[in-house]
């Protein structure tokens, strides 16, 4: 425990005394700057002609300004922030032959892979902490509201599911660094994996659904909610694979207590929006939390699972530099 | 009756007043007129009605006597009344008192009053009243009789003179929580105005009010005018509470010479009215996707009528199952109380949040609805299997760190 303690704050002043800080920390300022500026203009005019808003605080996090929201920010780009962190973690120090000599001391091999993936994660809630902190101060001094106790445990579970979202690519990049000898190798690897889960799920998604089912829009209008209804199904049943589909469903409904569901598209009828929109109102956190449960689950496996295939392939390697 | 005594009444004030300040005058200018045409002395005496009928039992009876002096001096008179029969109390009066004698200034007339009355078992026939006055010097001696004919019944009488009513619509069908308005004509032929004093008699806590018809005011008597026919409309209000069934409502109009009755009768059918709750109140429950939720509801026949056939109805969002247990009320008499259970199945893709369920109780001729808000939960079930994979997950992660740890 004492080593891994020691090889964690050894990481951390890697970390944060290397150029990456300093491109952690303009990517900090950047985001909460951006997205903050936005959404000062934008949740002014969307609470315009609103009687009795609910939950305007998470509008600082959902409200998509611009150009994006943090969610959305968050969903893209905060893989980058995990890949930025991970994609040398090994291959770096057996190519610069310093992983040898560090398993020379009295060091259990698994401390060492260990505290980097603790380093990793530690480094990954610093930045998303301040990012959300500077978002809030920002947003109260732009709103000048004060988030209630409910938004306070949303935001804060909101945080959570980021920090393991990004710890998966962070894992994804670990695992890379230990498979490829080259860093830039294992970086375009990791960056090939970014790109197919963020965009070639999408556009492949929508491209199986219109294969699927034939695109009837010039048709009746009645046959083609029906066909859309498919297609919608289809896509999201395919988009599953995709980590970051998995963490858009599973913040939708924490982040935006208004959502009843995780589907962006759903069948309802004419009674069923009748009698729901009798009662309008926001959900409970915990059936917010319950709904979203299963993304929440898989992404924490997918991470796990991701962490445990690193783990086992760094215990079972040969270490000594060639 | 009252009218012609009022009058009279008038007249004897004028005539007194006169006599206090104009005296002297008048009677010197009566005298110098008189002197031409006037014999010295002359007086007459005569009845307003020197002969009436009436029917047994009937009211007191009051008719002037005019004394009339068309001489040129004023006189004294003694009159006296001869009542021969021990069933008649008969008197001449004017206000409250008996009077004897008459003093009549010269071209002046005098009225008193003659009042008889008979006791109720008085035998049909005629009776005859002399009334005899004469001067006080004894020169002039005055008779006037007045017949009285008792007859037989009232109806005798009613017949030929009095009141009619006629009502046309003497039955009146509704619920008890309506008003109603029956209109009744009367038809006066009495010769004078009269008096009618309005009542009625109706089953107990019943509200029967007479109004005029075209005013918004509640009487309780009326006066005719000659040969006039006047309508009024009898209100009628029953309980809240009544029953269904037959009232009979007898209204009762009496004249000072007789008694009508004519009778009405209000039918009440029965209101139909439901109140529908649930036990304690709560109009809200909550349900599982998927999974039945129980609620049970009373149905109170708070009218006063016999419901049958209760259906109930649903508003309810597609794909849900709502069953009631039973499926409906065959029979619930008034103030009955039956409970209903009904179970409420969301659609297992119901959207998790409140939705609005209506149950309309469809009863005989009224229905009522409840609205339910239904909360949609989501189940627990698959929150638990999740912990169970991610205690899996970890578990398999500890499992490698013994294996492979510590090398």
């Amino acid at each position: 425990m004492q080593h891994l303690k020691t090889i964690i704050k050894k990481e951390l002043s890697d970390h944060f005394s290397s150029y990456r800080f300093t491109i952690i920390f303009a990517l900090i300022a950047m985001v909460s700057l951006i997205v903050a500026y936005m959404i000062g203009i934008n949740v002014r005019k969307e609470l315009e002609g609103v009687a009795k808003p609910q939950f305007i605080f998470l509008m600082l996090f959902t409200s998509s300004g611009n150009l994006f929201s943090l969610v959305q920010f968050v969903a893209f780009f905060g893989p980058l922030i995990g890949l930025l962190l991970g994609f040398d973690t090994i291959n770096r120090e057996r190519n610069e032959g310093t992983l040898s000599k560090l398993l020379s001391q009295p060091i259990y091999r698994d401390t060492v892979i260990n505290a980097k993936f603790l380093a990793g994660v530690s480094v990954i809630s610093i930045i998303m902490i301040s990012i959300i902190l500077v978002i809030i101060g920002l947003g109260l001094l732009v709103l000048g509201i004060v988030p209630g106790i409910e938004e306070i445990w949303r935001i804060f579970i909101y945080l959570v599911i980021s920090i393991i979202y990004i710890s998966f690519w962070l894992g994804i990049s670990i695992l890379f660094s230990i498979l490829f000898r080259s860093t830039a190798t294992s970086a375009l690897a990791a960056l090939a994996v970014w790109i197919f889960f963020s965009f070639f799920v999408a556009i492949g998604a929508s491209a199986v659904a219109d294969a699927l089912v034939p695109d009837i829009k010039q048709d009746i209008k009645v046959a083609g909610s029906e066909a859309d209804y498919l297609r919608s199904r289809i896509i999201n049943q395919f988009s599953l694979i995709s980590p970051m589909h998995l963490y858009t469903r599973a913040t939708a409904t924490i982040i935006d207590p208004t959502r009843k569901t995780t589907q962006t598209f759903i069948e309802i009828g004419r009674m069923e929006s009748i009698s729901i929109a009798r009662f309008s109102g926001t959900l409970p956190l915990t059936q917010s939390i319950l709904i979203v449960a299963p993304y929440i689950v898989s992404l924490i496996a997918l991470t796990i699972i991701c962490f445990a295939l690193s783990y086992t392939i760094f215990m079972r390697q040969e270490i000594r530099s060639f | 009756m009252v009218m012609s005594r009022t009058f009279l009444v008038g007249i004897l004030l004028m005539v007194l007043t006169m006599g206090v300040f104009h005296i002297p005058d008048a009677s010197c200018s009566e005298k110098e007129k008189g002197s031409e045409q006037s014999p010295d002395r002359m007086v007459t005496i005569a009845a307003e009605y020197p002969s009436i009928q009436m029917a047994r039992g009937g009211e007191k009876i009051n008719i002037n006597v005019y004394f009339r002096n068309m001489g040129k001096t004023d006189e004294n008179l003694n009159v006296w009344l001869i009542n021969n029969y021990k069933k008649w109390k008969a008197s001449l009066t004017t206000f409250s008192f008996n009077i004897t004698g008459v003093y009549i200034p010269s071209g002046k007339d005098k009225a008193v009053v003659f009042e008889a009355e008979a006791d109720k078992d008085i035998n049909p026939g005629k009776y005859e009243f002399p009334i005899k006055a004469q001067t006080t010097d004894g020169k002039f001696k005055l008779s006037e009789v007045i017949v009285i004919e008792v007859l037989k019944e009232k109806s005798e009488l009613d017949k030929s003179r009095g009141i009619k009513l006629t009502s046309s619509y003497p039955e009146i069908q509704g619920t008890p929580d309506s008003t109603f308005k029956f209109a009744i004509d009367i038809d006066s032929t009495f010769v004078d105005d009269t008096p009618l004093d309005l009542s009625a008699q109706g089953p107990k806590d019943w509200n029967i009010n007479f109004k005029p018809s075209y005013e918004d005011k509640y009487i309780s008597s009326l006066r005719i005018k000659v040969n006039e026919r006047r309508t009024i409309n009898v209100e009628v209000k029953p309980p809240a509470d009544a029953k269904a069934g037959s009232y009979p409502i007898n209204v009762i109009i009496n004249t000072p010479k007789s008694r009508l009755e004519t009778p009405l009768t209000v039918i009440l059918t029965g209101t139909y009215s439901l109140d529908v709750r649930t036990a304690g109140g709560l109009l809200s429950l909550d349900a599982k996707q998927g999974k039945t939720s129980n609620i049970s509801f009373y149905v109170k026949n708070t009218g006063s009528a016999k419901n049958t056939n209760i259906k109930f109805m649903t508003f309810k969002p597609e794909n849900w199952k709502i069953e009631f247990k039973p499926e409906k009320i065959d029979a619930i008499e008034p103030g009955e109380l039956k409970q209903v259970e009904m179970s409420i199945t969301p659609y297992e893709d119901a959207l998790v949040g409140d939705y609005s369920v209506g149950v309309d109780v469809a009863g005989e001729k009224v229905t009522k609805n409840i609205e339910l808000r239904t909360t949609v939960k989501a189940s627990a079930a698959w929150g638990w299997i999740g912990i169970g994979i991610i205690v899996i997950v970890i578990a398999g992660l500890f499992g490698l760190f013994r294996r492979f740890g510590r090398r």
